[in-house]
């Protein structure tokens, strides 16, 4: 035991500088507001008609912008949030696939750009093309490329990565900044990562008529940040609103999740993790296999999935170790063997969660859950239970034993 | 390698036990889940050690994963502290309640549920329906 302890405290100091060193990012700050032109030609006015939420709603924007022009909304949150892309499709031209990971920090927690109605068509078109479709396809085709322009500006750090960089745990060499358009055609990509479908970035609730005046529906959701929401108007780079800032309250048992970007009330996370991981403890698998796919299919990302799940079992992990060492009933040269295997695995796993996209996840995962099936099968079958019925006898008396013995030992100790 | 459990000596095949430890430990921390059950069963038919050998160590092995995994998520910052704070002490309850319940169920009708239950959720993720 004292020998048990001695390797975790050299383990957790280890660990700690470790992951303090890589936690160091660089601060880079980027103003939040939109950049005010100083030569606007005409400003665009806009009317909300509130300015205070409370756990999401409908604002109905209203404004008047030249006659027969196309007016767009964009509307972003204050409250920012993580998104990272590992770009490995091959180039067209020499077929190299360039393994450079894309991350920002700075992607507002909600993205919405309104489209005149008369695109409705083009956002049709993209939910028809499943998981392929592409923000930079429908800002085109909706004539939106000269007004999208908050995420175009956020600071995205490019990073080549490698397999080796991978296996030791690094995100790779950190490329050169990007120039503007560069970065406007990645932030597009990570917008589509983050967000994943054309409803949860665009929107067709625009209606304007011929004289100008134009009204649009904002539609917060009820799981959406709170904090301060700019909504500005534009006809071009030129022709813009002021952002109008509108106030989102969220209030308990609602709560944000800062790293998952989205606000739940906690009662129903609550229940769902009792719920699985007594099922899990019944089953005898525990509850990530189960509890893991469904959060993701509940539109968490997987990352913080995975990171905030695993450390759960941290302690009854532990105090199952405890008990187990109380009775004797650990081999530590086997354990701790086995253990070192583990941590060079458990160091390697979480950087591949970063790489990997949601799809990805969702089919590796998919697999894993089959072969655990399959297990759990066999683990029916009359001849491994016939076996198994053995060795439970003998776990037992072995156990029933180590509590006698551990008994004795405390009693002669007194 | 020979280890020693209760006055009794096993042989125990590392040559199989640490790269399928080593691939456990990526696939667990990666997903998230904990490695348990595929950890038994490598020990006890791949390893062919008894299973009052394997109980124990096997738990004292994904620990290591467990803490290893945690830190380094944590580092990539896929650690959300609120989602965490919610869970814990649901998991908690879980641990308490589960034990109870097993003992009153029969425990091959409970892994027959969990392989259907499991099936359907694999064929979800992978997209068959």
């Amino acid at each position: 035991m004292k020998r048990f302890i001695t390797v975790f405290l050299a383990l957790f100091v280890v660990l700690t500088f470790s992951t303090t060193g890589l936690s160091q990012q660089p601060v880079e700050q980027k103003p939040a507001e939109a950049p005010k032109d100083a030569q606007a030609v005409e400003k665009l006015e806009i009317k909300v008609d509130k300015t205070q939420l409370s756990g999401g709603g409908k604002i109905t924007v209203t404004g008047k912008a030249p006659a027969g022009k196309d007016v767009y909304i964009e509307v972003w949150a204050e409250k920012k949030i993580r998104a990272a892309r590992l770009d490995a499709d091959p180039d067209p031209k020499t077929g190299k696939r360039p393994y450079i990971f894309y991350m920002t920090d700075d992607m507002p927690a909600y993205y919405r750009l309104i489209v005149p109605e008369k695109y409705k068509s083009v956002l049709e078109a993209a939910k028809k093309e499943g998981k392929k479709w592409s923000v930079s396809k429908v800002i085109k085709d909706a004539g939106a490329d000269a007004v999208y322009g908050y995420p175009a500006k956020i600071l995205i750090d490019r990073y080549q990565t490698t397999l080796w960089a991978s296996i030791i745990g690094s995100r790779g060499t950190k490329l050169e900044p990007m120039d503007e358009k560069e970065n406007k055609r990645r932030s597009m990509q990570l917008l589509k990562a983050r967000f994943r479908s054309v409803d949860a970035i665009f929107s067709s609730n625009l209606k304007i008529n011929d004289d100008g005046t134009f009204t649009a529906v904002v539609d917060l959701p009820d799981n959406a940040a709170p904090g301060k929401y700019f909504v500005v108007a534009k006809v071009d780079k030129e022709i813009k609103s002021d952002p109008v800032v509108i106030e989102n309250s969220v209030s308990f048992p609602n709560v944000y999740l800062p790293n998952a970007g989205r606000t739940v009330n906690v009662l129903w996370p609550f229940l769902l993790t009792a719920a699985i991981t007594t099922f899990g403890v019944v089953m005898g698998a525990g509850g990530g296999f189960i509890l893991n796919p469904i959060l993701v299919m509940l539109g968490l990302p997987h990352t913080v999935v995975a990171g905030s799940v695993m450390p759960t079992v941290l302690f009854s992990q532990a105090s199952g170790i405890y008990n187990y060492s109380k009775i004797k009933f650990i081999n530590w040269k086997l354990g701790v063997t086995l253990g070192l295997a583990m941590l060079a695995g458990g160091f390697i796993g979480p950087k591949l969660t970063e790489l990997i996209t949601l799809e990805q996840y969702k089919f590796l995962f998919g697999w894993v859950l089959l072969i655990l099936a399959a297990l759990m099968l066999w683990q029916t079958t009359p001849k491994y239970l016939e076996k198994n019925k053995k060795e439970q006898a003998i776990l037992k008396e072995f156990k029933k034993r180590a509590e006698e013995a551990a008994k004795k030992k405390q009693e002669g100790g007194k | 390698m020979k280890i020693e459990f209760w006055g009794q000596e096993f042989k125990a095949n590392l040559w199989i036990g640490i790269p399928g430890a080593f691939l456990i430990a990526i696939a667990s921390s990666m997903f998230g889940f904990g490695g348990g059950p595929f950890m038994v069963p490598l020990m006890t038919v791949a390893m062919r050690l008894p299973m009052y050998v394997v109980v124990g160590s096997s738990l004292l092995a994904i620990f290591f994963n467990t803490l290893m995994g945690t830190f380094r998520h944590y580092g990539f910052g896929n650690f959300d502290p609120i989602f965490f704070l919610i869970m814990f002490p649901a998991a908690i309850l879980g641990g308490f309640i589960g034990p109870r319940i097993a003992k009153k169920i029969s425990p091959i009708a409970v892994k027959r549920v969990a392989v259907v239950g499991l099936a359907i959720l694999a064929l979800q993720l992978l997209g068959v329906f």
